[in-house]
């Protein structure tokens, strides 16, 4: 059992960025923010037995933080209005102290900007997982996966002109 | 401030990916967070819906085993002034007893979906079909609760229509008061409790079910667009 939990917080671990990003993605309070990491560990640990080489890691990972996220997760705080939405800096993060930073910053605020399937959907592109893979872990098709990040490109586009 | 230009999502990609964590979490706070309280939704609908079926089905066994019916029927009979009483209240027993049973079996079906659907919800599940299972498991709850009225109403409404039949037959005057007391009574209560039931529905569900809902027509609604 205790080799079982180190081998899994060991890969939690080596793993954390996806984590980390979903949780970021999906609350408004760095206190949610945690609450809804350790959720989604939580909830690893308990389809790790089932999971145990049975599919990829990143596909195990998106599907049950996704769907804690989406799901299963009940926030403490309220979602803000659309005019007050700030991206909150994260601990897990460097400090906005370049460009890169600043369009990562940028890239959150208006991604929470979406409902909550479509912020799934340009998490996964953004993270380069194929369609099929996106497809697949939401449940729709790939061709409908394919139309719908291609429209909102031009919505994200819109939304960080906007908000820059 | 970042170039404008530069706000196509696929040059961001590398910069996405790239993002360093700062302040990760180490593996023994990661293992602590192996015994801490999941606090999730599901859990929530759970256990909502367990004490659901215990109250419900409490309520049934109980009334199986109660005297109390019989009790205040025979002593309805005698205020109504009904003759013969031992042989209607033989038929009101068959149709009293094959009631509860038909009740029972109904419970007992509803205890073995319940099962089946909340054995289905699997969170390696895709998220259309986690949503999906979770709103069955939901429905299911839903449907027994509303079975458990309707039985209530058709098991008021067969005695209080053989109550009637009965009166008709022997001639008794139907503006006796203890006659109308018992109809008004017996529809005022079952209207106050519907409506006592639909508004904890209401409250109960409608919010911890929105969410889900919202999102599960988010995913079919992508799924429905014309490409």
């Amino acid at each position: 059992m205790e080799n079982k939990q180190k081998a899994f917080s060991k890969l939690i671990k080596d793993n954390q960025g996806l984590i980390i990003k979903v949780s970021r993605l999906y609350t408004y309070s760095l206190e949610d923010q945690e609450d809804l990491f350790q959720e989604i560990v939580l909830q690893l640990w308990k389809s790790y037995d089932s999971f145990q080489g049975n599919s990829k890691i990143s596909t195990w990972m998106y599907r049950v933080a996704l769907n804690t996220a989406i799901t299963l997760f009940r926030k403490k705080t309220r979602q803000p209005q659309t005019d007050e939405l700030q991206d909150f800096h994260s601990k897990d993060y460097l400090e906005d102290n370049d460009d890169k930073q600043q369009q990562i910053s940028l890239l959150y605020k208006v991604i929470k900007l979406l409902p909550d399937v479509e912020r799934a959907i340009v998490m996964m592109y953004l993270d380069d997982e194929p369609y099929k893979e996106i497809a697949e872990t939401l449940g729709i098709t790939e061709v409908n996966a394919r139309v719908k990040m291609n429209r909102l490109k031009k919505v994200l586009k819109e939304l960080m002109i906007k908000h820059a | 401030m970042p170039n404008t230009d530069d706000f196509d999502i696929d040059s961001l990609k590398k910069t996405w990916q790239d993002q360093e964590i700062a302040d990760g979490y180490d593996q023994n706070e990661i293992e602590s967070m192996l015994n801490k309280k999941s606090r999730n939704y599901v859990k929530y609908i759970l256990w909502i819906s367990v004490a659901e079926f215990v109250v419900f089905g409490l309520i049934n066994f109980l009334a199986l085993f109660s005297d109390n019916f019989h009790t205040d029927f025979t002593s309805i009979l005698n205020r109504l002034q009904i003759r013969n009483q031992n042989e209607v209240e033989f038929s009101l027993d068959k149709i009293y007893y094959s009631m509860k049973i038909f009740s029972l079996l109904i419970t007992g079906v509803f205890v073995v979906i319940f099962y089946i659907n909340y054995k289905k919800i699997n969170v390696e599940s895709n998220l259309k079909k986690f949503i999906t299972h979770i709103i069955h498991f939901k429905k299911t709850v839903n449907f027994f609760i509303f079975s458990n009225i309707f039985l209530l109403i058709l098991f008021i409404g067969s005695f209080t229509s053989f109550l009637v039949f009965i009166i008709n037959q022997q001639n008794i005057h139907v503006d006796n008061p203890t006659f109308w007391g018992l109809i008004t009574g017996v529809v005022f209560s079952l209207l106050i409790c519907i409506i006592l039931i639909l508004l904890y529905y209401k409250l109960a569900y409608g919010i911890l079910l929105k969410r889900l809902s919202r999102n599960l027509s988010q995913l079919e609604q992508i799924d429905s667009e014309r490409l």
